[in-house]
């Protein structure tokens, strides 16, 4: 049943969960579920809120999936679910963005292997690369959910705008912006390097 | 060029959101000014560190745990959704039958407890605009006797419209005097009486 599902159109699935066919949608939110949680993740800097708003976006896209007339693609109907679910989310201050909860399911990876090999060389990298991830942390709300989508997801402006409810021109602004702010918080890390 | 124009395009470009021709303009104006050099360099650098720093690694056990608990959740949804709908459906007509009871309810109370006014039958409908002139014409004879005579000439224009006068006796007929208003009956009367009046005064004379 599994192996049949994996090799279905969303759009097929889409219609089969539409009927309320639990394994289409299951399969649906496999294809899409790791991408919303790290996005939620970058946002929120909470696994258990990731996980929890992950799993909220995907049953409330299973409940009203009667009122998805397909005009955009699964995925990016989802994300917008998703990301709408945790601005508000943060928005209401339920939980402090900036924290960050991890337990022995998830850790970051250690960044890419640095290019030097010297212990200052590496030192300054992990220095620049913790005050980044602070930085991004420290962005206003729209600027940050912007740079999560096209930095982090790598998303173009326009899908961007489609999930965020906004046009390109908004996203593109405020790419610039963000990039703005964190060249300005960043500076005299950059130029150490 | 304006170098603040310059810095949001190196950001669409870093995003592969800037065109051919603006690259080009971007390039011209990078190689002369020295400070959109640097803050170029300085985007790009963020831009690889951003990649580089978001690779959060999450077990296998995680996902398998998150589907498990996703999968219960669709199928408890699932469930609800089954029992509810015969729930809403035994609601819905519950519902539509209290209404109909409701209704049929209001209609017997009406029906039975307020009779329906008879809709009155007026040869002349001129009793409000009646009232009406008399507050008008208040205390002056002249006046009322003038206004009698244009209802009485009003009522013999009815009588003719309405053929009557041609008929011998209309005035015995009920219709004629049961249709008659209050008011408009004391006006013919007080006429008689004026009429008989004056005759008794032309006999006397």
């Amino acid at each position: 049943m599994k192996g049949s599902m994996a090799d279905r159109s969303d759009d097929h699935l889409v219609d089969l969960a539409k009927q309320g066919d639990v394994e289409a949608f299951a399969e649906l939110a496999r294809r899409c579920q790791e991408r919303i949680f790290y996005s939620i993740f970058a946002l929120t800097k909470n696994h258990q809120d990731a996980s929890d708003l992950t799993q909220e976006a995907l049953m409330q896209a299973f409940k009203s999936l009667k009122t998805f007339k397909q005009r955009s693609s699964f995925n990016t109907w989802v994300y917008r679910i998703a990301v709408n679910l945790t601005l508000n989310f943060l928005k209401k201050g339920k939980r402090d963005g900036a924290r960050q909860v991890l337990d022995e399911s998830l850790s970051w990876a250690e960044a890419k292997e640095d290019a030097s090999p010297s212990p200052e060389g590496s030192s300054l990298k992990k220095e620049l690369s913790r005050k980044l991830r602070e930085a991004v942390d420290s962005l206003p709300l729209p600027y940050r959910a912007s740079f999560v989508l096209v930095v982090f997801q790598g998303m173009t402006h326009n899908q961007a705008a489609r999930v965020l409810g906004c046009s390109e021109n908004t996203v593109s602004w405020r790419m610039h912006k963000a990039r703005k702010i964190l060249q300005a918080s960043l500076n005299p890390y950059l130029e150490g390097r | 060029m304006r170098c603040k124009t310059i810095e949001k395009w190196l950001s669409d470009r870093i995003d592969g959101e800037l065109s051919e021709r603006k690259i080009k303009s971007l390039q011209a104006h990078l190689e002369r000014c020295p400070s959109c050099r640097s803050y170029a360099a300085a985007l790009e650098k963020i831009q690889d560190e951003a990649r580089s720093i978001e690779r959060l690694e999450v077990s296998p056990s995680f996902w398998e745990e998150f589907t498990s608990r996703l999968r219960s959740d669709l199928s408890s949804k699932k469930q609800e959704k089954r029992l509810e709908r015969p729930l809403v459906k035994r609601w819905r007509w519950a519902g539509a039958s209290a209404a109909l009871t409701l209704l049929i309810v209001v209609g017997l109370y009406f029906l039975l407890f307020f009779e329906k006014p008879v809709p009155e039958m007026y040869v002349f409908s001129y009793e409000d605009s009646l009232a009406q002139i008399y507050r008008e014409i208040g205390r002056d004879p002249e006046l009322e006797t003038l206004f009698n005579l244009v209802v009485l000439a009003s009522i013999g224009e009815s009588l003719e419209g309405a053929g009557w006068q041609d008929s011998a006796g209309f005035q015995e007929s009920s219709l004629l005097w049961e249709n008659l208003s209050e008011e408009e009956l004391k006006l013919i009367e007080s006429e008689i009486k004026k009429e008989e009046k004056i005759e008794e005064e032309s006999h006397e004379g």
